[in-house]
């Protein structure tokens, strides 16, 4: 099912990120807590977020769209831990383990996360193909360049011109 | 009239994103398919019975053996045509072997 949001709706410059954590659980600490003083997650995300990452892992291996492109990561929760339906983009400073997201048992170093909201699985069930579709079909110069950027004001931008539903 | 179970940890975003594309790929091949998402703590074996196929992201532990035939659908997710045929194909074999 396809959602209809549109971009500037699912992106927000004030939940665009760079962090310098080295570790799973610093980086999604401190997003939560912003996320939570923005009043867009629940008091109880955090925990879950943790834990569904450790039971189900999001590493998405983007290896197999470019050799040249660093590895993501999807992290998520049920909905219920989540207000709002937007995409979270964090840009990591330092590279961070995750697990393969659809081989669970191997590990790679995961430079860039895109933390999906989804407090309405029925209607917004197409945000992670939005995703794909977004690093499939951008120019590979283009993405390249995207995850050099350095400011959450230029991260915001290019996806904003770039992300189509 | 196929039911698949596709199951993913959140119980949306993934799993869902599965059910959409097998849907519309199995319906493209000719099959009248239809898919649940659930959350895969959610399952249990008496649920299962009520399915013909389980399509995980990946290989889970589901505390039981399933009877029904599994079959990862992770690469899917991808929405890349070489990844995901492979998957889709195995579906369709599955579905032949139901023999329905």
């Amino acid at each position: 099912m396809q959602q209809d949001l549109s971009t500037s709706l699912l992106f927000h410059q004030e939940t665009t990120f760079i962090s310098d954590a080295t570790s799973q659980d610093t980086v999604f600490k401190e997003i939560a807590q912003k996320l939570y003083q923005q009043e867009l997650v629940t008091a109880d995300f955090l925990e879950n977020l943790i834990s569904r990452e450790a039971n189900y892992p999001t590493g998405l291996d983007l290896t197999v769209i470019s050799s040249h492109y660093p590895n993501i990561a999807i992290p998520h929760t049920e909905s219920e831990f989540v207000k709002t339906c937007r995409i979270v983009p964090v840009k990591l400073n330092h590279p961070i383990t995750f697990h393969n997201m659809i081989a669970p048992d191997a590990s790679f170093e995961v430079r860039f996360l895109f933390m999906i909201l989804n407090d309405d699985l029925g209607d917004q069930a197409g945000i992670l193909a939005n995703i794909m579709d977004f690093l499939n079909r951008t120019p590979k110069d283009d993405l390249m360049a995207f995850f050099q950027l350095e400011s959450t004001e230029s991260i915001y931008q290019f996806l904003a011109n770039h992300f189509q539903n | 009239m196929i039911k698949i179970l596709a199951a993913c940890g959140a119980g949306v975003n993934s799993s869902h994103q599965i059910k959409s594309a097998l849907e519309t790929e199995m319906a493209d091949r000719g099959y009248e398919v239809t898919a649940d998402a659930v959350m895969v703590k959610d399952i249990t074996e008496e649920m299962m019975q009520h399915y013909d196929i389980f399509t995980p992201i990946a290989a889970t532990d589901l505390g039981f053996e399933p009877s029904i035939p599994v079959i990862d659908a992770g690469p899917i997710l991808y929405r890349i045509p070489a990844m995901a045929a492979p998957v889709f194909d195995q579906v369709e074999e599955a579905i032949k072997n139901l023999n329905k």
